[in-house]
């Protein structure tokens, strides 16, 4: 029997030598001296049609694709493809950059940006409207969109990635091949898994610094992180606070970049079920610099919906003050008891929390139960599944927590209207205003930019004087690169930003 | 034995009509609307009349019996459907995943067995040695450590100390080894006890004690008398493990990378993708029902007593 522990073990070692053998572990020459960026993605593809969904996201993270616009690190929309857009009324003219050209050389003329467009609204539900909207070419380089309404932030919808410009006619059915404007082509797609890409040698907007890059499926943050430790990726976005810590302790291996993003923790508070006394005790009550503390780098505290450096992310709330919070419901008649806390006709003070155990909610909600109780308010936790179709599609609770991209193309509306507006889907806490609305009807049309930022920072003021909500924190994109990597749009706070003709490495 | 596997085999009808009904039952009641899902996926706001429109299209507001009755005739009909979620044949998304995770669950299960039944009889000729006691310790710690946590600290060692493997897989043989590992340890020790509770029992019997006053060799009563006579119960517990290798690696498949079905099962469920699920579950069901079978018929070669 010791003979067969003995070959057990025997077999064991042959087996790991010869699965380490198996593999090419080794570089060759002639990747050693390209420039190629290996880096994870949390998500995968099934096809590389930008059109779809949301799937321009992830083709312009592979630097792919390009849409007329961009929306550049300091949350405004810049040109890209397009040279330059004028509005009249509800009639947009966009003028395309002359001379430019999709990777085989292909020309891009208003007729296949027309077509794009078209193409889009026809198979994405939320550019549906681009499929009623009239087009007009005027030459090869200029056309006009006509909408039914005046509608302002359609260069914003323009900028979008999903609105990514491809050439049609040569791109099959886009499943597996993509012939598109962007610093990369697709060299080998697997759908479900790896892919790589390549520098497009035929790239219009200058010379392309990488040589290629490949982007490995990596749904586990762990991996990630080992990965990285073990030099087999190079970057990567997304980092978790526990890998953050670790690529902090060693500077001089990786550069670590944390900015505010788009993505916003916030709760809704019932109006039709608790007093506005009880909502300001709120209020003054939950602090979010202490949550962002607790969350240990994984968000940034906010006061608003968008984050402060942007134009329409200028309004203020009260300081916290727990006594004036104590003080408010002890005007509205509750004494404390002995257990601690508030109660009014023998009733103690017990508010319904409902919250999905997702994107840190989990942890939001406890630590809003323990704020809560300190100054005397019982919080009964109810975890839901899914939310919008129990808690937002009943509005049954007296706070309701939730997450969701607040800044979808640099432009306040999306939020507003969704939130704010009479009969808006995440409006189910009972929030009616007339001067809010009137404001919303406002920011629908106006189509400049510094008014449309006056009025959603008005809209949003209201709301949180009213205690409707609480804005938390915005989740923060926090980027890793190895010492030498430059330029993974690190500094862009949006998520669909990556790879580009600057990226580079040492 | 022609008839008994072509009974087992219209046996196997009934079964998976019975699992498929009962999970699309379990998904209709379960909480979750797959339209609004879809919605919120695709950023759409979800209004009544777009949701009613959604549903409509994804034939969701048709009675559950023909909501059922549908997908069962189109499966029929060679079709398992088209995802909910990104329009994709469900085939097209199983087949693959459904491959690699088959390699995987083979070669987790090969290793077990390579490795628990010798340790197994091992231990249980040794009973009560220093050796048995650090082999039982170590099957509870190998069953007590969470099979993510068992992931977690392989890639550390091999991959980051040793530097033997690379924590990028690729599904390649190389990037097999470690999820094999991962999956299989857990298993071995479980394995190892069975067999060894099983194989005490067979050494306290009277055939063992007669065979040893005849002088046959210990090695060969072991080999021949005993590992035989306790391979019913060994099959059993092997057989049963199919089906946890084939749909319980989801944390595994998602640490190593491997492409395997779980992480997309797991996505499905969350999205409510019905199709997917289905899918799924029928090609589960047809490999558990098939494994049993082929487990009953080594019961018969294995102990010609037991009858068809």
């Amino acid at each position: 029997m010791k003979k067969s522990l003995i070959a057990i073990l025997a077999m064991f070692l042959v087996i790991v030598t010869a699965f380490s053998g198996c593999g090419n572990n080794t570089d060759n020459s002639k990747e050693l001296n390209e420039k190629i960026l290996k880096t994870s993605e949390s998500f995968v593809l099934e096809t590389l049609n930008p059109h779809l969904d949301y799937q321009g996201w992830y083709t312009s993270i592979y630097g792919l694709t390009e849409a007329l616009f961009v929306m550049n690190d300091k949350s405004s929309i810049e040109p890209l493809l397009a040279e330059s857009a004028e509005s009249d009324g509800n009639i947009w003219t966009i003028k395309i950059k002359k001379d430019i050209s999709f990777s085989n050389g292909n020309k891009i003329t208003s007729d296949i940006v027309i077509r794009n467009l078209q193409d889009t609204g026809k198979i994405n539900s939320r550019f549906a409207y681009l499929t009623e909207c009239i087009y007009e070419k005027i030459d090869d380089n200029t056309f006009t969109i006509t909408t039914d309404d005046i509608y302002p932030t359609l260069l914003n919808d323009l900028a979008s990635p999903e609105l990514a410009i491809v050439d049609l006619d040569n791109s099959g059915d886009m499943s597996t091949e993509l012939v598109a404007t962007g610093p990369f082509v697709v060299s080998s797609f697997e759908p479900g898994g790896t892919i790589k890409v390549v520098k497009n040698e035929n790239y219009w907007n200058g010379e392309v610094k990488l040589d290629g890059a490949e982007f490995y499926y990596m749904p586990e943050p762990d991996t990630s992180l080992m990965a990285m430790q073990n030099g087999e990726i190079d970057s990567y976005a997304s980092v978790t606070a526990d890998a953050a810590e670790i690529y902090a302790k060693a500077p001089d291996t990786y550069k670590l970049v944390t900015i505010p993003a788009t993505r916003l923790q916030f709760y809704i508070l019932n109006e039709n079920r608790i007093d506005s006394s009880i909502r300001k005790a709120i209020n003054l009550t939950i602090d979010s610099k202490a949550i962002e503390k607790y969350l240990n780098g994984t968000v940034s505290s906010t006061v608003g919906p968008f984050s402060s450096t942007t134009a329409y992310g200028k309004v203020t709330k009260d300081a916290i003050d727990t006594k004036a919070a104590k003080a408010l419901l002890e005007k509205d008649g509750y004494v404390l008891n002995t257990d601690g806390y508030y109660e009014k006709d023998g009733k103690i003070l017990t508010l319904n929390l409902a919250y999905y155990a997702a994107r840190s909610l989990d942890t939001l909600a406890t630590l809003m139960q323990e704020q809560l109780k300190d100054i005397g308010i019982k919080v009964a936790l109810t975890c839901e599944e899914d939310p919008d179709g129990t808690y937002i599609a009943t509005g049954d609770f007296d706070i309701a927590l939730y997450c969701m991209i607040a800044d979808k193309a640099c432009d306040p509306y999306y939020f507003v209207s969704c939130t704010l507006a009479e009969g808006a889907p995440y409006n189910c806490g009972g929030f009616s205003n007339s001067e809010t609305q009137t404001l919303i009807d406002k920011l629908k049309v106006e189509t400049n930019s510094d008014k449309r930022a006056e009025l959603a920072n008005q809209i949003v003021q209201i709301a949180i004087d009213e205690d409707a909500f609480g804005y938390v924190a915005l989740f923060n994109k926090t980027t890793v690169m190895k010492t030498g990597i430059t330029n993974v749009s690190e500094n862009c706070p949006f998520d669909f930003y990556f790879l580009n003709a600057n990226t580079d490495m040492q | 034995m022609k008839n008994y596997i072509i009974k087992r085999l219209a046996q196997l009808i009934p079964i998976i009509l019975g699992l498929t009904f009962l999970t699309f039952a379990l998904l209709y009641i379960s909480p979750g609307d797959p339209a609004q899902k879809k919605l919120i996926a695709q950023g759409v706001a979800t209004t009544t009349e777009v949701l009613e429109k959604t549903r409509e299209e994804m034939g969701l507001n048709q009675p559950f019996i023909k909501q059922y009755a549908d997908w069962l005739v189109n499966l029929l009909h060679g079709d398992m459907g088209i995802s909910y979620k990104d329009g994709t044949p469900v085939a097209q998304k199983l087949e693959k995943g459904i491959k690699y995770t088959f390699i995987l669950a083979t070669s987790a299960f090969v290793l077990s067995i390579i490795i628990s039944i010798p340790l197994g009889m091992y231990t249980a000729v040794r009973k009560n040695y220093f050796s048995d006691y650090v082999i039982q310790f170590l099957c509870f710690a190998g069953n007590a450590i969470p099979n993510f946590l068992l992931a977690i600290i392989l890639i550390y060692y091999f991959c980051i100390r040793m530097k033997i493997f690379p924590v990028i897989a690729k599904g390649t043989i190389q990037g097999l080894f470690l999820p094999t590992l991962a999956l299989s340890l857990p298993l071995i020790s479980r394995f190892i006890r069975q067999i060894r509770v099983a194989a005490i029992e067979q050494l306290g019997k009277d055939y063992v004690k007669g065979a040893r006053a005849r002088g046959i060799k210990e090695n060969y009563i072991i080999i021949y008398n005993v590992l035989r006579n306790s391979m019913i119960s060994i099959i059993t517990v092997l057989g049963l493990s199919i089906g946890t290798l084939m749909g319980g690696s989801v944390v595994i498949e998602s640490i190593f990378m491997w492409p395997g079905i779980g992480k997309l099962v797991m996505d499905s469920i969350t999205a409510r993708d019905y199709p997917v699920i289905q899918g799924f579950v029928i090609i589960m069901a047809i490999i558990y029902v098939v494994v049993n079978l082929v487990i009953d018929i080594c019961y018969h070669f294995l102990d010609p007593r037991i009858k068809e």
